[in-house]
């Protein structure tokens, strides 16, 4: 029964993991940039559905509706106006400058917000879910089910839309892609813009499980580095098996090995994934 | 390379006088500096040399530190366990070059990155060994002096930059270094012309490790007291990064020049801006990244090479 | 260009003297006690609180003309530095307070893992230091001779713990214990361990969580896979309100729940709501206790008095202990009738009174040994007393969901 019972923790983790690593990964795969403001900008999102809440009543669900359209605009701009200065420059200098921009967004919520863990209690309480000797929060399943949507919704928007195939065709082959009369230059904007969304509207979300603190992050950012090399890069479904295969070796690491070497456990597996498979289960070769 | 070594030779005999002045806040800030100046140095090797991003300086630096510390724990002289850390910086720095220099680009960046974050991890379960999440203490030296010490120790890191230095200084007129310039241009085309780039690549590898081990050693011995979450900063190695962004990667004095303007800058800024320095300092990182790389000498190299987006 | 490097000369000379005239005028009345405190980063809260406590103290002590030393009366003056919950900072701040501010007196930083990085530096300088906050005897392990600390070892809050459980619910067998691994944390959850075993109680799950750890489902599913009779859980507030919450979830049950160091904060109790029905835990103070002391403050009462008229809140232990590190400088200062740093550090190391805080006589490692620790446990939304009987305002209750 526990192992059922760590299953499903681990399985409900993953579907959360996977909306967090989506958007990253897309920028990633798609212009050879490591976005180090995405667990910030999950933050962020976070922050903004918690002073909705306990300000002006407004449910983290709806939340994520006034985010999306947020970040996404401010991915645009400063994809547009800063880091496109940048896109060709080597790996060091794209990593650093994303890392110094990292560095301000998440010293102003220090300033702004101050390093206490804000939980958003949800009033009344979800409450829990029973199946047989199962035990589920019912606040994660519903987080988890969203998480699934939004990502689901990427990928609609990645192979049906104009723009997403646009994206596509620019992550094949830039080259190729600019000849058949593709903006380039618009389409990473998009991409950065589609990333930023991703992360902003997982912020409320995740603001209903973990607690909120500029200081959280980091740890963000450190899966979505692990499932993105788990999962291939600029891949949905990538990113959806990444997700749910570190949210089952952090469960059962925990139990097996102990609860403060999840993390580690899941930053080994990343280092052996890099060294025997780096394009991911799922991802292309190329990008190394 | 003469001249080189003339006026680091030169410099130190300057920097030596510092301790004179007695004054415990200069003393304290020498020798922050002349132990940035070791990692600055150091990750030149690898970074500016090779043109490998490694953010391995963290996990060298950590790794250095409990060596030694550990190594004072079981009563070895301070000395010996300093020499100690340097070798299992060098040992573990060539092992895990051998595995991780097939990697390329961000997927070798990401995994020094990581590797510090693994290392912090088992150092902080080891409470036996390490004192964990407690910290381990270092034995305070009892018969000398305060000033005595702190001067001890800034002579002590002057030495360790000193031999940095001229261990930069000769790699980069011998063949290794050629070989290492040579990599960073068009790894495939060295290849191809006969240098032996795992090799090279290995050696500044390793010497990217083992001068910051020793400066780990010789920093907690300094300090008394060390913590997992202090010396596995990754925070030293973006520094080390931005110190030699600044000064002129691959150049012999560039990082030197970086890490003294660099701990100018940190200083200033720590001491008037103090709730916003973080971001402050990511200012200007953004703004060294973005305007001034432009006019610093390897960096144009880079610029030049063939639009390619791998690495 | 000349014209301008004439002004700027004469200017500066001119701001020199003027400087040089004042600063003795200015430095002869005044006590100086150097704080370095993680005001900004995550541990910022803990400051606040810290300050809150030491502020109220020079408050007091300005208002009676200061602190008597000798024959006349100084006012006190403290310094606070900022060292980002960075430890390393915090004793790179300590050795500036006393090496370039030169301060007279120090208080330790937050916590014990910092005060004992930075106990290093007093100990070098032979700087009396009071800390605070500090409650493992690893701190206090070094043989150092200017360290002072006003908390009492770890044990003195698990041993009257573990006694009231195993009397009171004699069938408590199974003890699951989650520690965070940091100094403090770590450390207390180890002597609770030694004092359930000693009560021949079975500890079946001991286990640490990473600092910044978001998530302990997995910890607590198996907690639960072992239907413990005691769940004692440490971690700083942050931590323990994410565990019980998470228990919660799992619908973990208990007839015993402890957690420190949370609960004593009312931030605990406003954060989990229903959910902190019925946890106890153990801290150095409490507003309830009841001390006649021969300080500045002269009763608990008075004390919770002063602080709630200037903060509009009740004072915790955390504000309680910083007020208590100033009193027990002061005492010492007037006892020893001089700044002396020899003679200060040597009336602190006799000294055996009390004070509001409780009585204080510190024991040969420079720690208390004094105190007589509360055990409280929150009902229906309010920390009550449950021990040391003389004080107490209620009953263990068993059972929390």
């Amino acid at each position: 029964m526990l192992f059922l019972q760590i299953l499903a923790n681990g399985l409900v983790l993953g579907g959360l993991y996977a909306c967090i690593a989506a958007g990253f990964s897309l920028v990633w795969g798609v212009l050879n940039v490591i976005n180090i403001l995405h667990g910030s900008f999950i933050v962020l999102g976070g922050y903004l559905a918690f002073f909705g809440y306990t300000q002006y009543g407004i449910h983290p669900f709806v939340s994520i509706a006034i985010a999306a359209p947020l970040f996404f605009a401010l991915g645009y701009v400063l994809q547009r106006t800063l880091i496109n200065r940048m896109i060709a420059a080597p790996v060091l200098l794209t990593l650093t400058l994303t890392f110094g921009l990292d560095l301000m967004l998440a010293n102003g919520m220090l300033a702004a917000f101050t390093a206490d863990f804000r939980k958003l209690i949800l009033d009344p309480p979800l409450g829990i879910l029973r199946l047989g000797a199962l035990v589920l929060p019912i606040d994660r399943i519903i987080a988890m089910l969203l998480a699934l949507g939004l990502t689901g919704l990427l990928y609609l928007t990645l192979s049906r839309s104009r723009m997403g195939r646009a994206i596509v065709a620019v992550r094949m082959d830039r080259e190729a892609a600019a000849l058949m009369g593709v903006n380039v230059k618009h389409v990473y904007a998009l991409t950065f813009g589609l990333g930023a969304l991703m992360a902003g509207a997982s912020g409320p979300l995740l603001a209903m499980i973990f607690p909120i603190s500029p200081l959280t992050g980091p740890v963000y950012l450190g899966k979505a580095f692990v499932i993105c090399v788990l999962g291939g890069l600029g891949s949905v479904p990538g990113a959806m098996i990444g997700g749910i295969t570190l949210g089952i070796v952090e469960s059962f690491g925990s139990l097996w090995f102990g609860p403060e070497h999840a993390t580690t456990l899941s930053f080994v597996l990343l280092i052996a994934i890099l060294l025997m498979r780096p394009e991911g289960l799922l991802g292309r070769k190329g990008y190394a | 390379m003469k001249r080189a070594l003339l006026i680091g030779v030169l410099l130190s005999g300057v920097l030596a006088l510092v301790p004179l002045t007695n004054d415990a806040y200069w003393l304290r800030l020498g020798t922050t500096m002349l132990m940035y100046g070791v990692l600055a140095l150091s990750w030149n090797f690898i970074g500016g040399m090779a043109g490998y991003p490694s953010f391995a300086v963290a996990a060298f630096l950590g790794l250095g530190a409990y060596t030694g510390a550990v190594a004072q724990k079981f009563g070895l002289p301070m000395g010996w366990a300093w020499v100690a850390a340097g070798l299992s910086a060098l040992l573990f720095a060539t092992l895990l070059g051998a595995a991780l220099l097939r990697l390329r680009g961000h997927y070798f960046a990401i995994a020094s990155l990581v590797v510090a974050e693994v290392l912090r991890e088992l150092v902080n379960s080891a409470t036996e060994l390490t004192g964990g999440g407690m910290g381990l203490n270092l034995p305070v030296p009892s018969m000398i002096s305060v000033q005595a010490q702190a001067s001890f120790f800034f002579y002590a890191m002057l030495a360790l930059v000193l031999l940095t230095f001229v261990a930069t200084v000769i790699t980069t007129h011998s063949r290794l270094g050629f070989g290492l310039r040579c990599i960073q241009q068009n790894e495939a085309a060295a290849d191809m012309l006969g240098v032996n780039t795992t090799a090279f690549k290995i050696a500044a590898f390793a010497l990217s490790g083992v001068f910051v081990g020793i400066a780990g050693a010789i920093y907690a011995s300094w300090v008394h007291y060390i913590e997992p979450p202090d010396v596995f900063d990754v925070l030293y190695s973006v520094k080390a990064i931005v110190m030699v962004l600044l000064g002129g990667a691959g150049s012999v004095f560039g990082p030197l020049l970086g890490a003294a303007a660099f701990l100018t800058l940190e200083e200033l800024v720590w001491r008037k801006f103090l709730e916003v320095h973080t971001g402050v300092l990511g200012l200007l990182i953004v703004l060294l990244v973005m305007f001034l790389p432009r006019g610093v000498l390897s960096i144009t190299q880079l610029w030049k090479r063939p639009k390619d987006h791998r690495a | 260009m000349k014209r301008l490097s004439f002004i700027a000369r004469v200017s500066t000379a001119v701001l020199s003297a003027c400087l040089v005239w004042s600063s003795p005028l200015m430095a002869q009345e005044l006590i100086r006690i150097g704080a370095p405190l993680p005001i900004t980063g995550p541990l910022s809260p803990e400051a606040k609180k810290l300050q809150n406590g030491i502020n109220l103290w020079v408050e007091a002590v300005n208002k009676v003309g200061g602190i008597k030393v000798g024959a006349k009366r100084m006012k006190v003056e403290v310094v606070y530095v900022d060292y980002q919950s960075n430890t390393p900072r915090a004793v790179q701040a300590t050795e500036r307070l006393i090496t370039q501010d030169k301060v007279d007196f120090m208080f330790s930083p937050f916590g014990s893992g910092a005060a004992k990085a930075a106990s290093s530096v007093s100990e070098k300088y032979q700087m009396p230091t009071i800390a605070a906050t500090a409650s493992s005897e690893q701190v206090y392990d070094q043989g150092y001779k200017y360290l002072f600390g006003v908390y009492t070892p770890n044990q003195t809050l698990t041993e009257p713990l573990a006694d009231l459980v195993a009397k009171q619910a004699s069938g408590v067998q199974r003890v699951a214990i989650l520690a965070r691994n940091d100094l403090f944390p770590l450390a207390i959850a180890q002597e609770m361990e030694k004092s359930a075993k000693k009560r021949g109680m079975n500890v079946t799950y001991f286990e640490k969580y990473a600092i910044g750890t978001l998530d302990h489902a997995s910890a607590l599913s198996q907690i639960k896979s072992q239907s413990p009779h005691w769940i004692f859980a440490t971690g700083y507030i942050n931590d323990l309100i994410l565990i019980k919450k998470q228990m919660a979830d799992q619908g973990i049950e208990a007839p015993v729940v402890t957690m420190i160091a949370g609960p004593a904060y009312k931030e605990f109790v406003s954060g989990l709501g229903k959910g902190a029905e019925n946890v106890t835990s153990a801290a150095w103070w409490h507003p309830a206790v009841r001390y006649q002391g021969k300080d500045v403050f002269g009763s608990t009462e008075n004390f919770n008095k002063l602080f709630r008229e200037k903060y509009g809140l009740d004072p915790d232990y955390g504000e309680a202990s910083s007020a208590a590190s100033g009193v027990v400088l002061q005492l010492a200062i007037e006892a020893a009738g001089t700044l002396d740093r020899q003679k200060v550090r040597d009336a602190l190391a006799a000294m055996n009174t009390v004070t509001f805080f409780g009585p204080i006589k510190f024991g040969p490692t420079g720690q208390v040994i004094s105190l007589d620790p509360p055990v409280f446990q929150v009902q229906k939304g309010k920390q009550v007393v449950i021990l040391p009987t003389a004080i107490k305002q209620g009953n263990l209750q068993l059972g929390v969901k």
